[in-house]
């Protein structure tokens, strides 16, 4: 990216300098906060995960490796890597599929589109303390509309016990993650679909594609791009929910939807075991980060891409 | 596709999934007005036979609710307004100046955006307790700075990054100092992204909940999303009709936002959301 100053004659070193102590006193408030609230709960949490720390009073002592040796050696950790892992699978695909065809359907020219735009979009910004409650309502074995409506429809004869039992809790879960999270799918295809070039089509249907060939030649490649980000952010976002899967079924029944996250919130605040739960956040984070360098070089290799453009 | 005509197949698939995914907040409402004689029948009654607003005056007049809303509005104006302050000036920084470590920051800055908030809820608990803030606003506010400031310093690059470098230039020509150009030229340009970067932290701040629930336990400064889940637990028999009372007037300010701004909204997904 050209600077102001690269334009400016050799001479002008001192104003470039100015111009840097400016640059750095603007950022400076940000790496303050950055710091207090980011940095260094980060690196206390590593240092803390070192440490065996009872929540209530706070004291504790140094154990070294033992935490990660405990949480290795235990189930626990293990079974909800794999717990986690089902839930960001299933809910993630859903939300993909949903939000692709939803967004190819919003793309055409239905009627009333912008009224159905913001219907689809809506539960993305909705809180998942409301979107939770509703969806409990829904689920409710005794006066649930959905068991209601099923039973009416002759579909099952008795009220199903959709979060109280495996593995329909785990299903329940992921679909009230994929009514919450697909909307952001269907904005990012909807904004790429905008952009590809109507001659593409034409030379398609030119070439006698029908409507099928012209999705899988022309448009899925279109989309890979967006897709590959849009997979690699949910998967982080999915994978560290904590809220949804917490409010829906606590992780129950017993630990069926009990996910990294759940077990890190329990560890510190209904088992006191602060130093624990800071290495299961630490662990948790491990795993989560190849997903995320990942995504920071596609970001990067955007960003790159875009400034050189 | 050519045409302008309304796709009428298009519409006829779309239209029952659209009102597929619009249930659940349909039928929220319609639990909210109907009387609690008809909500436990037999036979679902999808349309109520008269309507009431009892389940709404008793959130108002018999919980807390009120408190709750004001804590959510002053905890979600507060973070909004402390975030754009900084991350405006820090996204200038990071996109028009030179200096050393500012890729890193960069780098950093997309970092934390990814990181989860379980990971620092804990040292973040220990070090707000430390310093006596716990169970106030403020810890609230100082915690939900940890995902929004990341997230509007990157989603206010890109806007910025967007804007011409000569319009500044141009001032500068002029005689314009570099703030002077920022204040004049820039400010005006990033209005669009500054909108929706406000109202992408309002919504965050406002749906907040795990910060919530580990650093206030007292109703003076708990949001709605910890006192209406409260309202929940707490409760020997739950009233469906009074939660989801509560629920559609927590998500009042969220429906007025969203008819207003829908387009700024969705416009912050191709800057940062998705693009990087």
């Amino acid at each position: 990216m050209p600077d102001a100053a690269a334009a400016r004659p050799p001479g002008a070193g001192a104003l470039e300098r100015r111009d840097a102590l400016l640059g750095m006193a603007l950022i400076a408030p940000t790496i303050l906060v950055l710091g207090a609230v980011i940095v260094y709960p980060l690196l206390s949490a590593i240092y803390l995960s070192f440490f065996s720390i009872y929540t209530p009073t706070l004291e504790g002592h140094f154990v070294g490796l033992a935490n990660y040796r405990d949480l290795l050696g235990s189930g626990g950790f293990w079974s909800a890597l794999v717990t986690t892992a089902i839930w960001t699978v299933g809910t993630l695909t859903l939300q993909i599929l949903v939000g692709v065809g939803m967004a190819l359907l919003l793309h055409q020219n239905i009627l009333f589109r912008s009224l159905a735009r913001g219907l689809v979009l809506f539960p993305y910004f909705l809180s998942t303390v409301v979107a939770v409650l509703v969806w409990r309502w829904l689920f409710n074995d005794l006066y649930g509309i959905l068991n209601q409506m099923l039973m009416n429809a002759g579909i099952i004869a008795a009220p199903v016990n959709w979060l109280g039992a495996m593995p329909n809790a785990m299903l329940s879960i992921m679909v009230v993650g994929a009514w919450k999270f697909f909307p952001f799918v269907v904005i990012a295809v909807l904004a790429r679909l905008q952009t590809i070039p109507e001659s593409l089509y034409e030379a398609a249907r030119i070439d006698g594609a029908g409507p099928v060939s012209r999705f899988f030649d022309v448009t899925l490649p279109q989309l890979r791009d967006v897709l590959t980000i849009v997979i690699l952010l949910r998967t982080v976002w999915d994978f560290k929910e904590f809220d949804l899967i917490y409010l829906m079924t606590g992780g129950g029944p017993v630990n069926g939807t009990r996910t990294l996250p759940l077990i890190v919130y329990n560890q510190a605040f209904g088992l006191n075991q602060m130093g624990m739960a800071a290495a299961y956040a630490v662990s948790m984070m491990l795993v989560m980060l190849v997903f995320m360098l990942a995504y920071l070089r596609r970001a990067n290799a955007r960003s790159e891409a875009d400034s050189a453009a | 596709m050519t045409t302008r005509r309304p796709n009428l197949l298009a519409s006829l698939i779309a239209w029952p999934l659209v009102l597929i995914i619009a249930f659940p907040l349909a039928w929220m409402l319609l639990t909210s007005i109907k009387p609690a004689a008809e909500l436990f029948t037999r036979t679902p009654q999808w349309l109520p036979r008269s309507i009431t607003f009892e389940h709404y005056t008793r959130v108002l007049t018999e919980t807390p609710f009120l408190q709750y809303f004001g804590n959510s509005m002053i905890l979600a104006i507060s973070t909004t307004v402390l975030v754009i302050l900084v991350s405006v000036l820090g996204a200038y920084s990071l996109v028009r100046f030179r200096y050393r470590g500012r890729e890193t920051l960069a780098a950093l800055v997309l970092f934390t955006y990814l990181l989860p908030s379980v990971v620092l809820i804990s040292p973040l608990y220990l070090m707000l307790v430390k310093v006596g803030l716990a169970n106030t606003l403020a810890s609230l506010v100082a915690a939900y700075m940890s995902f929004a400031l990341p997230y509007a310093l990157w989603l206010l690059r890109s806007f910025m990054a967007g804007i011409p470098e000569d319009l500044e230039s141009a001032a500068m020509v002029d005689g314009a100092s570099r703030m002077g150009a920022f204040v004049d030229v820039v400010l005006p340009q990033a209005l669009p992204g500054i909108i929706s970067t406000a109202l992408f932290t309002f919504i965050l701040a406002w749906n907040e909940y795990l910060y919530a629930l580990v650093l206030v336990n007292s109703d003076e400064a708990r949001p709605l999303t910890t006192g209406v889940m409260n309202m929940l637990i707490s409760a020997f028999n739950i009233e469906w009709s009074l939660l989801m009372a509560a629920s559609v007037m927590m998500s009042i300010p969220l429906v007025i936002l969203f008819a207003f701004f829908q387009r700024y909204l969705t416009s912050s997904f191709g800057a940062g959301g998705v693009k990087g």
